[in-house]
């Protein structure tokens, strides 16, 4: 498992999709910090480099990681069909499920490490405000961007950590989702295309306010969630997580190559 | 024996359609069996089913007496290309694919890539990435990868496509080789003058079935021999207890011998009997004349097949016809 694991994380370094999400999440936080409009949107002015991750993710949670998490997460399998490498794979005695297993573990490493290298892009992006103590909020707190007074470094960190994390978690169930698609149609672009179909629906169903806590869209803005909810939270995308993998896996163990 | 490879009735149908159907066969250690037919008969269909990587509708499929997906760890002992070109990453070296392949089946000894390689007329290229390899160069790569494990079992579905002459040469001698240190081989093929030198037995394909098997070790033991007088020279040789069978064909005869008796004997037989011979030489088996007849025929047979079934679908559906008019149900 452990050679698996290690070959699957060399494909994931070495995918097009993964080395193109790293440039756009390198670049975007960049048009946060230096874009003129900034005050006129949101009606502040950015004083803390602390601030731009902020913005950075409330920019991009609704379609752009999403969007590259499910292309990238797609192409892992897609690597595979399009180098016709799979049955190749599947002929040494590994299972199926071992192998499947193998990239499902290394796709849900993929938000973690995405968002990691968003966060340091946006640090960057923001240290010509500087990273001392200011007045106001990180955006990612209860008190949002405006906050309630002087804010520390060590608390602006744990904001930011931990609204990175929690964000990156929930972007697992759509990586694996992409994975089930793609093993559904054995396709990456088929499989990145019909997360983003679902994601979109899943947006629509808000008119249902019954299922609107249960659907997988809402928990994308779960990182400025109050720490009361997450509980609640982290079970729904565990939940979300465990469905998706094992469909993936029953659906894997019965195709035929 | 246990045989290496055992299919029982298998089927395969993709929705309702069948593309293999009741698939009996079996390949013993040691033995090379091609499986030929024309493109779409079902050939690799097979290969993917015996090598675990497709699921079979009915019937069963035996790797050394195990079932390759009830127990995946029978193909540790697997070497096998099932596709053309054989696929690998391509932008790792041949070396680099071939150490993944190693580390995927629990390792190799030491130096045996560098062997592989080497058997394979690669070790020169084995460090550029594949991605720049030729199809030839792919291919042999391929079997470099299904040697790796000096497997028990080898599946190779059409495992020289594309390939130069020299190569085509080498791959299979290298198959004949696995099959002399008891490497049982299933290949597919449309070599068919390649095959017939060292194959023990050949499946004939056709729309999913196999149609004919032709043992070509009996084949390999005849000798056909040009002589004054045919008749007469049958006769002789049928009383002879060391001769297994002895028949005209056109102008010549065609024999064979059981164990120990070879062409002396046979010279001597005839000169003793009066009958000149003048020429004798190996009755080498004609596998694409013997494919193309047995295809054709097989074909003729299912269009006539067919023709019969429409014609009874034709009366049944005048007759009821009949029938409904009779009972004034069609205007």
């Amino acid at each position: 498992m452990t050679a698996l694991l290690v070959m699957e994380l060399g494909k994931l370094a070495r995918l097009s999709s993964v080395r193109f999400g790293l440039v756009v999440l390198a670049l975007f936080p960049w048009l946060w910090a230096y874009a003129p409009g900034v005050f006129d949107v949101y009606g502040f002015f950015i004083v803390s480099g602390y601030q731009v991750p902020a913005l950075s993710l409330l920019s991009s949670m609704a379609f752009l990681l999403p969007l590259l998490v499910a292309i990238a997460a797609a192409e892992l399998l897609g690597i595979e069909i399009q180098h016709g490498t799979l049955p190749t794979v599947l002929l040494r005695p590994v299972t199926r499920s071992q192998w499947l297993l193998a990239k499902l573990l290394v796709v849900s490493v993929l938000p973690f490490l995405a968002l990691a290298w968003f966060l340091l892009a946006s640090l960057a992006a923001g240290a010509s405000f500087g990273f001392g103590p200011f007045v106001g909020g990180t955006g990612l707190g209860a008190a949002g961007l405006l906050g309630t007074g002087l804010m520390v470094p060590a608390q602006a960190w744990v904001e930011l950590l931990r609204a990175y994390a929690v964000a990156a978690y929930a972007l697992l169930p759509i990586a694996l989702l992409a994975v089930l698609f793609a093993v559904l149609f054995m396709n990456a672009a088929a499989g990145a295309l019909a997360t983003l179909a679902t994601l979109i629906v899943m947006e629509l169903l808000v008119v249902f306010p019954g299922v609107t806590p249960y659907l997988l869209t809402s928990q994308l803005s779960a990182y400025v969630a109050p720490a009361v909810d997450l509980g609640w939270v982290v079970a729904l995308i565990a939940f979300y997580c465990a469905a998706f993998a094992a469909v993936a896996v029953i659906v894997f163990e019965r195709k035929d190559f | 024996m246990t045989p290496a490879i055992e299919t029982v009735r298998l089927t395969k149908r993709y929705g309702r359609r069948p593309v293999v159907r009741d698939l009996t066969f079996s390949v013993q250690p040691g033995e090379v069996y091609a499986l030929v037919g024309p493109n779409g008969a079902g050939k690799t269909t097979v290969i993917r089913l015996v090598a675990g990587l497709a699921f079979p509708t009915s019937g069963t499929v035996r790797m050394l007496g195990e079932d390759p997906h009830e127990r995946p760890s029978v193909r540790r002992r697997l070497g096998a290309v099932v596709e053309a070109p054989a696929a690998f990453y391509p932008y790792l070296s041949g070396r680099r694919n071939l150490k993944l392949h190693a580390r995927l089946a629990g390792g190799v000894p030491h130096g045996r890539i560098a062997e592989v390689l080497d058997r394979m007329e690669l070790t020169a290229a084995a460090d550029r990435p594949v991605g720049i390899y030729s199809l030839g160069m792919r291919q042999r790569l391929g079997v470099a990868a299904a040697l790796l494990t000096r497997p028990a079992v080898m599946v190779l579905d059409e495992p020289a496509s594309g390939m130069d002459p020299l190569s085509l040469h080498l791959v299979h001698r290298v198959l004949q080789e696995a099959a002399e240190e008891g490497t049982a081989v299933l290949l597919s093929t449309h070599h068919l003058e390649e095959v017939v030198a060292y194959c023990h037995s050949v499946g004939l394909m056709e729309e999913g079935e196999l149609i004919d098997s032709v043992d070509l070790r009996d084949r390999r033991a005849r000798f056909r021999a040009r002589v004054s007088d045919v008749p007469a020279a049958v006769a002789l040789l049928r009383a002879q207890p060391w001769v297994r069978e002895a028949q005209r064909r056109g102008d010549h005869l065609v024999a064979s011998f059981e164990e120990g008796a070879g062409v002396e004997r046979l010279a001597a037989a005839l000169v003793g009997g009066g009958i000149d011979l003048y020429e004798v030489r190996p009755d080498v088996f004609d596998l694409r004349a013997h494919y193309r007849e047995r295809v054709t025929a097989e074909r003729a047979r299912r269009t006539a097949v067919e023709a019969l079934a429409i014609d009874a679908a034709a009366v049944h559906t005048g007759r009821a016809a009949r029938i409904g008019r009779g009972r004034g149900g069609v205007r």
